[in-house]
């Protein structure tokens, strides 16, 4: 296998083989493929960022990329002497607040940290920033954190793009984290890219696994990508800190253990953005049904064209409650008006990556199974012993789900503690 | 709009693009108007293009990359029974060297977008994903445009090609054409088979760049008028299968399932075992011949290819005829272009011109060729399991006497057939063919 | 008024489709399209155009062929177009995104200073939602992102006032010019193009942009300009094929039939009886 100056084990194209189908060429999410002369594809190395996806899409087998070696594709080398700057050590979580209170993803984070600096044989630092966010800093402690860092000023009370960028990006700078960790949420995703275009890092979005490499040091971070049909594996390598957005739920919530006091509590000054900060006119709450995001669940119940009436909602909803989830579906049941566009999985709605998927009544187009990959156990429940949708679930039941929901029900409560 | 062009070209297939290759190399202003998003988004074929066809059109297209599978230096043609096979094949050296490419498969996806991209190249305007809707007449009822289903979707032309295939909702609405009737329309299905070039070459006799063809008649179609094919290109195999859209109606056969059904009998299988299926498509094909044709032109139209119900049911050739129509109506359209006459009074031209080319010609030799597979039903149903135990008991060899043997084989074929008939039959044949 | 517009090229995964007969995969070549956030993108900023007045310019980044995007661009009714095409660019994460959009943002600010930049929410191929408010930190934008609907704007005071998504609900937000709009798809609904249109965007010259044009450094862009690497790259499991039971016979045996399977992995057994709490 070739490598490219970079390092990357890249992928090449046997000229025998290949038929000119161009669908490489489109596949390519970094344009490293053109036909040349002979009238076959040909990869750039030096373009190629060796990501395999011409290898996943060749219909014929004219890609030559090692499927057993991708676990070596970069010789990531110790991070010492690579890394820019000195000095950067803690695996720091910027803690989100929300009416004075810490947001649940932040402690999820807190917790994957303290297993990450514990491999590290580092510190877990929060960040926390805001305006009185005292109480916040000690629940951070109890949450694990071995050092809270604090900016508190009244400025800081609403989250503006601008200010809480710059008050973070400061932190960082005063701070050398050699790890950030900032929770996906609406106000995470935000942050995030403006934090790290300041630090000029890389970062890497919504990952769904964390991992430090044992011969480097390296913080490896794994998230799906052309809409779930890829996971990647992704690292920083010389820019410090390594940045990473985690959506809530993808790590377990630590315990609480409200007697620890032994971390410093370190306040530092905000020193305002120059730009004129916008200004909220109003909050318009969303009623509670339509602002459930279905992604942020561990478990759904995703009703399908099979399921698709008003009279089976409740029977859905409870199996939805006690499996600790919520009710989703496929594009049919929002097309009948029977739930809204928000409760949609699939290549149109969202992707989702539930612990536990049962899907009642799905029959299983592509569109929808590429969403729900990411699936940890997928359960489906339909009358046609045919449908796709058996093929991609770990366990199925062919029949009436009417009949087959209760009885699940009563069996499952059996397992709950 | 206030944009006028010279012509106008509904449908970006092998008529309308071989028309638009012309025109535009001579200097017309032509916009071709397809519905799907690419050229060839919508396009179906077994997957044999003519050599001279291309090269009329394209001379150098071997220069300019045409995307060649493989040049074909054997045709087969098979007649199967349920179980057994009887085949003709032609294999000659002048297909190695000098017949070069006088025909080639190619793949339809990336052939369309080659060709299009040729039209383009020699100055044609080819607008995408938009549907024509109607066609634009003035008070004397000569066409003068089109209309899209886009907001100021009108095109202005001094004359409209119409090449939009055998389905079109166009001719239905405007009545440019007849409809046609499910008679006279067939239905294929096609698979695309992915094998290990080097296995193709082995179970095909051929090597590298070389190919070969299969046309298959015989029970495979369940009793139905139809025929079925195999194709090798580079790297796959396509095995279609196409009968008569009122006998599948009618025998309430789902066309996969005779596709199946061909990919298991025992002398297609062994072509196709353990391949990859790629690609399933399916399409009409007007099967109509020489009577089913329309007139061809009115005042400011002309009608080319598919459209046209140009089709050579007994050769298989579609886009052979398509793009050969496509040729002489833009040749015509330049000499009325010329003169400044588009009136049927020039127009008619292409009428003269399709009847002195092989197009018609062909296809008015083949005329009883479609009855004749309509009125010997046998062809398809007893005739193929007759023919081949005749041929089993021939050619079994045990200690039975030949003489004897020969008599039994005849007896099996009368026994299914019937001597008058089968007398009947081959005079039909001779006739038609 | 000037108006940036940022479209990426994206793959159509949606292309991929399936046979209902045979339950095979069809793929019959995987095109290429606008992303769609992006194009919804674009159809407000010629809403707010229409409204506001503004001239309108479509940006993207890609190769040679992802000027197909910006042909779709200005047969919707984008005023310029540019396509900044470097072979230096290629490889680009989200940080040297960012960064080489920025600068062709500046460059276009040389001629006519730009007051808002318009971006979708996310691509559907990455899905990472960084490189709008990148573009915003880099140089110094009011940043709005998951806009629902601007209420106004006001060009003599320089303000805008947009609705937007956030947690729990919608935020109204007002804000100094220039500014940055990353938008969801709600926001507006992509016209078709006329045929006039259509076919002028056939026939335009598209700009085209390198690294030097945009006074881009070497070092900033593409691959060398992006600080994270793709180490590994795996396909996640599609097919699973676990057993399936009928439940025509007994329901109560097929559920704890399946039950068992699910149950088999004891993780995952103890991550559902606890409540999906406190595991991994």
């Amino acid at each position: 296998m070739a490598k490219n100056t970079r390092g990357i084990e890249v992928a090449e194209i046997i000229p025998d083989k290949c038929i000119a189908c161009q669908i490489c060429i489109g596949e390519c999410p970094v344009g490293a493929i053109e036909l040349n002369s002979d009238g076959v594809a040909q990869v750039d190395p030096e373009v190629c960022i060796g990501c395999g996806k011409c290898f996943e899409s060749c219909p014929v087998g004219a890609v030559s990329y090692e499927k057993k070696k991708r676990k070596k594709v970069v010789e990531a080398k110790p991070s010492g002497p690579d890394v820019e700057g000195r000095g950067h050590s803690g695996v720091a979580v910027f803690i989100e607040t929300a009416d004075g209170l810490g947001a649940p993803v932040s402690w999820e984070l807190t917790g994957k940290a303290s297993e990450l600096a514990k491999q590290l044989g580092t510190r877990v630092l929060g960040f926390v920033v805001g305006s009185n966010v005292d109480g916040v800093a000690r629940e951070a402690i109890a949450y694990g954190c071995d050092e809270v860092h604090v900016m508190d000023d009244p400025l800081l009370g609403r989250y503006f793009s601008a200010s809480f960028g710059k008050a973070l990006a400061d932190m960082c700078a005063e701070v050398s984290p050699e790890i950030l960790l900032v929770g996906a949420t609406a106000l995470g995703r935000d942050l995030a890219g403006v934090v790290a275009t300041r630090l000029e890092t890389g970062l890497t979005a919504d990952c769904t696994g964390l991992f430090i490499e044992k011969e480097t040091g390296l913080l490896l971070m794994t998230r799906p990508t052309f809409g779930g049909n890829i996971m990647a594996t992704i690292f920083c390598r010389q820019k410090r800190p390594q940045m990473s957005s985690v959506r809530p739920r993808v790590f377990a919530m630590p315990a609480k253990d409200p007697t620890r006091k032994t971390a410093n509590i370190v306040s530092h000054a905000f020193a305002p953005p120059a730009l004129e900060l916008p200004e909220i006119v109003r909050f318009i709450p969303t009623a509670s049904q339509g602002g459930t995001d279905i992604v942020d669940y561990p478990a759904l119940v995703v009703a399908g064209r099979g399921a698709c009436d008003q009279a089976s909602l409740p029977l859905l909803e409870e199996l939805a409650k006690l499996i600790g989830g919520v009710v989703a579906c496929s594009r049919p049941v929002v097309q009948a008006g029977l739930l809204p566009y928000e409760r949609q999985v699939g290549q149109t709605g969202k992707t989702v990556a539930p612990r536990l998927y049962i899907g009642v009544g799905v029959s299983g187009a592509v569109q929808h199974l590429v969403a729900i990959q990411g699936a940890g156990k997928i359960v489906a429940i339909n009358s046609d012993p045919n449908a796709p949708i058996f093929r991609v679930a770990d366990a199925g039941i062919v029949g009436n789900y009417q009949q087959i929901i209760p009885e699940l029900i009563a069996q499952l409560r059996d397992k709950r503690l | 709009m206030e944009e006028k062009f010279d012509a106008a070209i509904v449908g970006g297939g092998p008529a309308g693009i071989s028309a638009a290759c012309i025109l535009a190399k001579r200097g017309a202003k032509v916009i071709v108007i397809e519905r799907g998003e690419y050229p060839g988004a919508k396009n179906m074929f077994g997957g044999v293009l003519y050599g001279r066809a291309l090269g009329r059109i394209i001379p150098d297209y071997a220069q300019k990359n045409c995307p060649i599978e493989r040049n074909i230096v054997e045709s087969r043609v098979s007649y199967l029974s349920e179980e057994g096979s009887i085949s003709f094949s032609y294999r000659d050296q002048a297909f190695f060297e000098k017949l070069q490419n006088n025909a080639f498969t190619v793949g339809r996806a990336k052939f369309d977008r080659w060709f299009a991209d040729q039209a383009k190249g020699f100055g044609a305007l080819l607008v995408c994903s938009t549907v024509v809707t109607d066609l634009m007449k003035d008070g004397a009822g000569r066409v003068i445009g089109v209309k899209t289903d886009r907001a100021e979707g009108e095109v202005r032309a001094k004359v409209v090609l119409l090449a939009d295939g055998v389905n079109s909702p166009l001719a239905a609405k405007t009545g440019f054409r007849p409809e046609a009737r499910p008679g006279q329309i067939a239905l294929a299905v096609k698979e695309l088979i992915g094998l290990p070039e080097e296995v193709i070459d082995e179970r095909f006799g051929v090597s590298g760049a070389n190919g070969v063809t299969n046309e298959i008649l015989g029970s495979v179609t369940g009793g139905m008028n139809g025929v079925a094919f195999v194709y090798t290109n580079r790297r796959s195999v396509s095995i279609g299968i196409g009968a008569n859209l009122a006998d599948l109606a009618r025998q309430r056969v789902r066309p996969y399932e005779m596709l199946e059904r061909l990919k298991l009998h025992p002398a297609i299988e062994p072509l196709i075992k353990d391949g990859k299926p790629l690609e399933y498509l399916a399409h009409w094909v007007p099967e109509g011949g020489y009577d089913s044709v329309p007139k061809l032109f009115g005042d400011g139209f002309l009608i080319a290819g598919d459209s046209a119900m140009l089709f050579n049911a007994l050769h298989r050739e579609g886009s052979n005829l398509a793009m050969t129509s496509g040729r002489l109506a833009a040749e015509t359209i330049l000499e009325a272009l010329g003169k400044g006459d588009l009136s049927s009074a020039t127009l008619k031209g292409y009428s003269e011109r399709m009847k002195e080319s092989f197009v018609l010609k062909d296809l008015k030799t083949y005329r009883r060729f479609s009855s004749l597979l309509e009125t010997h039903g046998e062809l398809f149903s007893t005739l193929p399991k007759g023919a081949s135990e005749a041929l089993r008991q021939i050619l079994t060899v045990d200690e039975t006497p030949k003489k004897a043997r020969r008599q039994t084989a005849w007896e099996a074929l009368r026994g299914r057939v019937g001597l008058f008939r089968l007398l009947r039959l081959v005079f039909d044949a001779w006739r038609a063919v | 008024m000037h108006f940036a517009v940022c479209i990426k090229q994206v793959p159509d995964t949606a292309e991929v489709k399936i046979d209902p007969e045979t339950n095979t995969l069809v793929r019959a070549g995987v095109e290429s399209m606008a992303n769609p956030y992006d194009i919804t993108a674009l159809e407000a900023a010629l809403g707010l155009k229409e409204k506001y007045g503004a001239r309108v310019t479509a940006l993207s980044m890609g190769p040679p062929q992802a000027d197909s995007v910006l042909r779709q661009a200005l047969s919707m009714g984008a005023d310029d177009a540019v396509l900044l095409c470097d072979r230096a660019f290629a490889g680009a994460d989200t940080l040297a995104t960012s960064y080489t959009l920025s600068k062709a943002i500046e460059t276009l600010g040389t001629v006519e200073p730009v007051d808002l930049v318009l971006c979708g929410k996310q691509a559907i191929d990455g899905d990472t939602a960084q490189t709008g408010p990148g573009i915003a930190a880099r140089l110094g934008l009011t940043q709005f992102t998951y806009v629902l609907d601007v209420e106004w704007l006001d060009p003599g005071k320089r303000r805008l006032q947009a609705r937007r998504k956030v947690e729990g609900g919608m935020e109204v937000i007002s804000g100094p010019l220039p500014a940055l709009l990353s938008v969801e798809l709600e926001m507006a609904t992509p016209r078709r193009a006329s045929l006039p249109m259509l076919i002028a965007s056939l026939r335009a010259e598209i700009k085209v942009w390198d690294a030097k044009a945009i006074g881009a450094r070497a070092d900033l862009v593409g691959i060398k300009g992006s600080p994270t690497w793709v180490k590994a790259i795996a396909s996640p499991q599609l097919h699973r094929a676990g057993p399936k039971w009928d439940a025509a016979e007994s329901v109560s045996a097929a559920v704890s039939a399946a039950l068992g399977e699910l149950f088999s992995d004891r993780d995952f057994e103890a991550g559902f009886a606890k409540g999906w709490k406190a595991e991994g």
